[in-house]
């Protein structure tokens, strides 16, 4: 057990290593390279100044010392730069925007958890029925659905039309800190965040419940006069559960990625919000630090959920 | 008795999912509607009218899906607009397909320590957001060309195929009809190629039908933000860019028509895909079972 999340752990660092790579070779796309991310492109530079910039800097240097440069800042004093429109440090902005990020994606993640599981277990206990066709219909229609445009939507309907609930940001004016009215925020994010992902969850538990069903000690159990209901709540379900520590590993990205749209599309100020305006400012440095950033919390939750996975599953061994 | 050919059974069984069919039979329309459409169409997919301009028409006799904000005819647009989505979301594929299955071919096929950095590195790509990773590209390349676009999503899609192709070849490759070939002198690229990637072909299939899906919905994300296909050009992305500014919020059919045409594809797709899928499953079984004797079908199960 301790030998695999041992091992587990040490695995991640070629990860991690690989990741600041290719973002590092992500920022020698930016127009007029590195320099550029280091001057403002307003400023006009003379041939001569760029050179002593360079060299102060260090880009006379090859690549890959200049790669370890920045990643010594990086790993030594969490320097990822600093922000074209502010000058701040890129990563005291990031981090004052991860609360709601990781509130939005927390917030769908249950709500899907607690809406999928249900949903795919009836649609495998009765395979072939009705509502097995139905509910593998609205996922398959889930997976088509551009996830701004299901946002917008609702933002017609439910706010603009009906004036149920809010349309954007995350708390009315006077109302900063009172949870129930971030709440009513979150609602359409969330709902719509959810829906999106119900698709492939839906299916994936109601595999996962399949395959479980077809054991032999579900056999067992159901010779053993067992009540359908007992079989299923209490022999089935919690092994059908276990891949689902690893499909919440798995979906992390995607995830992330469609909070990130999402907040952008209700304007809630969170890492996503930031990154997207960030683009359409042209500030590289912040949108290169959230990119990064994303990617180190992916590996991170993967790691978690394994490590998660191998702690209620005994089975699981490295290798 | 004679065997039927893989391919042919994988056919056979397809036919028989209905909703697969009805899932091709959209595409087929779509498709016809996209490539034939426009040439009886009576108006212009960019000229402004402005008698029209900033009033969208509502749907009517004259213009079947109403007009947009510039006072352009919706349903030519939307056909013109299908012509580009559908190429991006198919060339995309086509890249991402190509780069895939042999960086996965070739991993799979080194083994060792090769196998395990390209595995790592494909990993890492995992690892960042991937609609997020694609905005920062486009972003800064700073270049919206139709080439530009699909490059830039068919080279950070093709992760998936990767693994994919790599875990086919790596169970193939122990196969008893692999030690043939290697056992008559057949070289390693002769055994990828010949040998190992045919028979990988029907698992990429399927993943090919929802890369288009997943391109498709990639460029609209990414036109959407103004940062993919740049007007005037219609796509169904920046149709929808169009029509979720504030002026148009009130013209409700020129929300639904783009978008509902997005959901209508993919679900098609997926439809193909799944049965194609569910089909080649079906014929392994029987391949297996004809082979073991057992006579029994396994499709009832």
């Amino acid at each position: 057990m301790s030998t695999f999340v041992f091992r587990r752990i040490a695995g991640v660092l070629p990860l991690l290593f690989i990741i600041t790579l290719i973002s590092y070779a992500m920022m020698g796309l930016a127009p007029g390279g590195p320099t550029a991310l280091m001057v403002h492109e307003a400023r006009a530079v003379s041939p001569a100044e760029r050179q002593h910039l360079m060299a102060l800097l260090g880009l006379d240097k090859p690549w890959y010392v200049r790669y370890f440069y920045w990643l010594g800042a990086l790993v030594l004093r969490g320097n990822l730069g600093y922000s074209y429109v502010d000058n701040r440090p890129v990563i005291a902005k990031i981090v004052e925007k991860l609360p709601v990020t990781i509130e939005l994606i927390g917030l769908s993640l249950i709500v899907t958890l607690l809406v999928s599981i249900p949903i795919g277990v009836t649609a495998a206990r009765y395979r072939n029925s009705l509502f097995d066709h139905v509910s593998s219909l609205i996922s398959f229609a889930g997976y088509g659905i551009p996830v701004f445009w299901l946002g917008m939507l609702l933002i017609d309907a439910f706010a603009l039309h009906l004036r149920w609930l809010p349309a954007a940001g995350i708390a009315s004016l006077g109302h900063e800190h009172d949870p129930i009215d971030n709440l009513r925020h979150m609602v359409l994010p969330v709902v719509t965040l959810s829906f999106v992902s119900l698709a492939s969850w839906i299916r994936y538990q109601r595999g996962a419940m399949l395959n479980v069903l077809s054991e032999s000690y579900i056999r067992t159990a159901r010779s053993k006069g067992l009540a359908e209901r007992t079989v299923i709540y209490r022999h089935a379900l919690r092994n059908a559960l276990m891949p689902t520590i690893t499909l919440l590993g798995l979906s992390l990205p995607s995830l992330v990625g469609g909070a990130y749209f999402l907040e952008y599309v209700f304007s809630l100020p969170g890492m996503g919000y930031l990154g997207i305006n960030s683009v359409f400012t042209r500030d590289y440095p912040t949108v290169m630090g959230i990119t990064l950033l994303s990617a180190i919390l992916v590996v991170f939750g993967n790691l978690t959920a394994d490590i998660g996975y191998a702690l209620v599953d005994p089975r699981v061994r490295y290798d | 008795m004679k065997q039927p050919r893989p391919m042919q059974l994988v056919a056979r069984r397809f036919v028989r999912e209905r909703s697969a069919l009805a899932g091709l039979a959209i595409l087929a329309a779509i498709i016809l509607a996209a490539t034939v459409g426009p040439f009886f169409s009576p108006y212009s997919p960019i000229a402004v009218d402005h008698a029209l301009l900033g009033k969208p028409l509502p749907p009517s006799a004259h213009h079947w899906l109403g007009t947009d904000l510039l006072g352009r005819d919706e349903l030519t647009r939307a056909l013109y607009g299908a012509r580009i989505s559908l190429l991006i979301g198919f060339t995309a594929m086509v890249v991402a397909i190509v780069v895939g299955t042999l960086y996965g071919a070739v991993s799979g096929a080194a083994g060792g320590k090769v196998d395990a950095v390209m595995m790592r590195i494909v990993d890492a790509l995992l690892s960042f957001p991937t609609f997020f990773l694609i905005i920062t590209v486009e972003a800064l390349t700073n270049s919206f060309t139709l080439v530009i676009v699909v490059l830039v999503i068919g080279l950070l899609s093709w992760m998936g195929v990767a693994r994919l192709v790599r875990a086919e070849v790596l169970s193939l490759r122990e196969r008893d009809f692999v030690e043939a070939a290697r056992a008559l002198g057949a070289g390693g690229t002769r055994i990828v190629f010949h040998h190992l990637l045919p028979n990988a072909f029907v698992p990429v299939v399927v993943a090919a039908t929802l890369t288009i899906g997943d391109n498709i919905l990639t460029e609209a994300g990414l036109s959407f933000l103004g940062l993919g296909v740049q007007v005037p050009t219609p796509s169904w992305g920046n149709m929808l860019q169009d029509a979720l500014l504030p002026s148009a919020r009130s013209a409700l059919w020129l929300v639904l028509t783009p978008g509902l045409l997005i959901v209508i594809t993919l679900l098609a797709l997926s439809l193909v895909g799944e049965g194609l899928r569910v089909a080649f499953d079906r014929s392994i079984a029987q391949e297996v079972s004809t082979a073991t004797g057992v006579t029994e079908t396994i499709e009832a199960a």
